[in-house]
């Protein structure tokens, strides 16, 4: 097997098996669990393109999901609008904001930033839970909005079931991975890293670092309000607190600091790993023990920053790749 | 032609004067050496130069430019380039990544950049440490990886800060043979460095700086000779040699 | 015109409260250039503690500081010394460490949850003691004593911290680190045991606080979360690292939460607050008082 059939073959099987997994998996409840897997890693992908490799820690990214679930919804329920233009517009209007934070914020370092997007996300949140019209646009505060499903099909993104919203979350996830992984080879992306490691050295090579950060953290807004939209046509039901809460936020950030930040692979596994900690727990232990999936989440999140700073993607890849090598022999393990 | 011209350059910390009063020429095609004790403000000079904070006063003029309010990102696009005294490697990427980053200022193309970057570490004899994460380099080749990454960006004027400290006697001869040779293909090199032997075998000529302000300028006979740079720096034994 | 002025005292008071809690997050940064995310987990902490002191013995609450400053300085000292330190070793030359964030969120939703599965998600306080519910009239005007207490308190507690860092050898060792923790360790001062003493002193602040707000306000589990994200502003507001600031800057929110529903709807106010802090991030980051970093 040569090097490089043996780096994408796995790939392959992994496409083919999230592809055929609705087959397999009949129940609505575990189809559920999986769509909000496959949310939770397209969210973190998309927070990874600033938070990754612009090396910054983002805390208000729900603010982005919340613009996109909103604009979307409300386009298409005061205007008619097909929840997939609505989308793309969710996108622009989050990336312009995103603009915005980043120009005064990436002057800033660490905890100023961190902090700094925690008051916008939670400034936009304690907003929309106060107003109910903004001009002619009916926000309807803390009640949020329903959308009604009269009209199914595909042009309104509105499904019966739910293998439906899985094929467009995995393929919207299938896409997102590819687009940081196109990222991370090109020039944006050595520059990102650059910056994000050592931004005087990075400036003297050519680099304007702050340039770099907000084209990112553009990119990294769009997408994520993209996700937004996509969270309130499978849920139908949007509010401040579901769509804008901090816990979304926090989240992501943990599956990407768990998982490995500034990887590829580090998002899908922190979402693999977290999010059924966080269903499970809820399903089987939501009465008895509230909570538990936090503290599970926290005890991981210390325990993998003082012994793997750099996430779990780093001993995970190496133990495959030795697997791998032992598999197919030393000759065609990925290098 | 004049590449580099400080001009009455002073910087001030506070209270602290790192330079005071500065002014030299570095012609085309010239390695130019700066040298003084420790806190003479030679790094600081340098700062001011490749755009890092502005002089306090003074003027400094590249390829016929004034260089006020350009930033350090506009200064390498223009043709400088610059190392730090004290290494900055991204220390978690290969030697290859991190000569690529400097590399992308010339090209968007990652197969050109690449191209480039393995060129620059054929030329400073590095090729073999590609792989390597850069934080585990050895401090001498953390010093040639800091000149590969400011190579990268083929530089016209190139500012070493003290490159060789630190290096063993073999080590500095293959650094002046690569130096020279940079300068033989074109380059402008303006160096700091305090080990006398490799910057009086470098330099056409030689600047003195002793509290911020320049206290002689000349050929590295002329320096080698010169009383009072004897006195505040070189000390009574290397007149004697 | 009377009620602005009684708004604007009991805002001041309880807003002394909340620059109280900062006070405590503040010493951590000034010392360890760090946020502490649960900061205000810690608070929540204390105030059980204090809670389960007074209930138990049916002490005075403000009694109960006999055993909350020393559990919670122990307590802190302890987080910082088994979670924190080995960052900081591991990531030596970096100067602000964002892992550090990371970690004390990580204690923030631990400690959180434990006390909801512990307690429970019930909101708790104490009936029967001596100052709840009482007021202080004067004239028209009717001003909270518990709040008074606290405000007394914040006072005592800011002056207490700035005699320690003044007039102690062990407070000239903490600013020496603070300034420069290279230079500090070239002395001879332990730089790390300095950091557990600042973490702990910090965490000991959050838990008078707690106290403070035993006699009147609810206990519960997520109560630390309100702080949490108060201190943070306060702290940018008035500087970070500037004990005064912190104060000043928890009277601001204070005033600004008591005073604003008079004009507006009470939720309005939230909003406001963030918007001065965001405004105070962009314009002065250095905050009203503190000490201009080269951000
Ligand atoms: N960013 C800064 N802020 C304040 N003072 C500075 C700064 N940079 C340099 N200085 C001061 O300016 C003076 C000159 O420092 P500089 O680093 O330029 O000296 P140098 O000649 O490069 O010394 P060395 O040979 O040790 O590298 C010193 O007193 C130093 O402390
Ligand atoms: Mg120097």
């Amino acid at each position: 097997m040569t090097p490089s059939l043996a780096r994408g073959l796995p790939l392959v099987v992994l496409a083919l098996v999230a592809f055929g997994l609705p087959l397999a998996v009949t129940s609505a409840t575990y189809l559920h669990i999986l769509i909000l897997l496959f949310l939770y890693a397209y969210l973190t992908t998309s927070w990874n393109l600033v938070g990754g490799f612009a090396g910054v820690l983002p805390l208000g990214h729900a603010a982005f999901v919340g613009i996109g679930a909103y604009t979307s919804t409300i386009l298409s329920l005061q205007y008619g609008v097909s929840p997939w233009i609505g989308m793309f517009v969710g996108g622009l209007l989050s990336s312009l904001v995103g603009v915005i934070i980043g120009l005064p914020t990436f002057k800033m370092r660490g905890a100023y930033f961190a902090l700094a997007t925690i008051a916008f996300a939670e400034g936009i949140r304690v907003m929309f839970e106060n107003i109910d019209y903004l001009g002619p646009l009916q926000i309807n505060g803390p009640r949020g909005l329903q959308i009604p499903p009269l009209k199914t099909g595909l042009v309104h993104f509105m499904f019966a079931d739910k293998e439906p919203y899985y094929y467009i979350i995995l393929v919207m996830l299938a896409a997102v991975l590819a687009l940081t992984w196109a990222i991370s080879r090109s020039k944006l992306g050595y520059y990102l890293v650059a910056g994000g490691e050592e931004p005087e050295a990075a400036q003297s090579l050519g680099i304007n670092v702050a340039h770099a950060k907000l084209a990112a953290m553009a990119m990294s807004s769009f997408l994520t309000a993209l996700a937004g939209t996509f969270w309130a046509q499978f849920t139908l039901y949007i509010h401040p607190k579901s769509v804008m809460s901090l816990d979304i936020s926090f989240e992501i950030a943990f599956i990407a600091l768990i998982g490995g930040r500034g990887s590829i692979a580090g998002p899908v596994l922190g979402a693999l790993l977290l999010r059924p900690v966080s269903d499970f727990s809820r399903i089987y232990f939501g009465d008895t023990l509230p909570g538990l999936h936090l503290i599970i989440f926290g005890v991981v999140l210390i325990l993998v920053m003082l012994y793997q700073p750099r996430g779990l993607q780093e001993p995970l890849t190496r133990l495959y790749r030795r697997a791998m090598g032992r598999l197919i022999g030393d000759r065609g393990a990925p290098g | 032609m004049k590449v580099l011209e400080i001009k009455k350059v002073r910087r001030y910390f506070g209270g602290i004067k790192a330079v005071e009063n500065f002014s030299l020429d570095v012609a085309e095609g010239a390695i130019v050496g700066l040298i003084g004790p420790n806190g003479a403000g030679k790094s600081t000079l340098f700062n001011c130069v490749a755009g890092v904070f502005p002089p306090t006063s003074g003027e400094i003029v590249f390829l016929g430019e004034r260089t006020a309010g350009l930033k350090p990102w506009d200064l390498c696009r223009r043709g400088l380039a610059r190392t730090f005294q004290i290494v900055k490697p991204f220390a978690a990427r290969s030697v290859l990544y991190n000569v690529m980053v400097g590399a992308f200022a010339g090209t968007a193309r990652r197969s050109e950049a690449e191209r480039r970057a393995l060129e620059v570490l054929q030329r400073l004899r590095m090729e073999h440490l590609s792989h390597a994460r850069a934080g585990n380099l050895t401090i001498a080749d953390r010093k040639r990886l800091e000149i590969a990454r400011a190579l990268a960006t083929r530089p016209k004027l190139l500012l070493l800060d003290e490159v060789m400290a630190g290096l063993r006697p073999t080590e500095v001869d293959e650094m002046v043979a690569i130096i020279k040779g940079l300068r033989d293909s074109g380059m402008t090199i303006f160096v700091i460095e305090h080990i006398m032997r490799a910057i009086m075998a470098l330099s056409d000529r030689i600047a003195v700086l002793q509290f911020g302000s320049k206290i002689a300028e000349g050929t590295p006979q002329e320096i080698a000779r010169d009383e009072r740079v004897i006195k505040a720096y070189l000390g009574e034994d290397y007149g004697a040699a | 015109m009377l009620f602005i002025i009684e708004d604007t005292i009991n805002g001041i008071l309880m807003g002394s409260i909340y620059g109280l809690a900062a006070l405590g997050l503040t010493v951590i940064f000034g010392v360890l250039k760090v946020i502490n995310f649960a900061h205000g987990s810690l608070l929540m902490v204390g105030m059980y503690v204090a809670y389960w002191a007074v209930l138990l013995t049916g002490m005075h609450p403000y009694l109960s500081l006999v055993v909350v400053v020393p559990v919670m300085f122990v307590f802190g000292y302890l987080l910082q010394d088994i979670l924190i330190k080995p960052i900081f070793k591991s990531e030596k030359e970096v100067r602000e460490p964002i892992t550090v964030i990371i970690v004390t969120t990580g204690v923030w939703y631990i400690l959180d949850n434990l006390a909801l599965l512990i307690f429970g998600p019930q909101y708790r306080n104490i009936q029967d003691n001596p100052l709840r519910g009482k007021m202080l009239e004067i004239g028209d005007m009717m001003v909270s004593v518990p709040k008074l207490w606290g405000f007394f308190t914040a006072l005592a507690t800011a002056l207490v911290i700035y005699l320690f860092l003044r007039k102690t050898r062990m407070g000239r060792a903490v600013r020496a680190t603070s300034l420069d923790r290279d230079a500090a360790s070239l002395q001879g001062i332990n730089q790390y045991r300095i950091y557990n003493i600042a973490f702990g002193m910090g965490t000991a602040v959050a838990g008078v606080a707690g106290v403070t707000l035993v006699p009147f306000y609810n206990v519960f589990p997520t109560v630390g979360v309100l702080f949490d994200i108060k201190c943070f502003i306060i702290v940018v507001l008035g500087g970070l690292g500037s004990i005064g600031g912190a104060l000043l800057g928890g009277m601001i929110i204070g005033v600004i939460e008591s005073v604003g529903p008079q004009f507006m709807t009470a939720t309005w106010t939230e909003a406001i607050v963030y918007a001065l802090f965001l405004a105070f991030l962009f314009l002065k980051p250095s905050g009203l008082f503190g000490v201009k970093y080269d951000w």
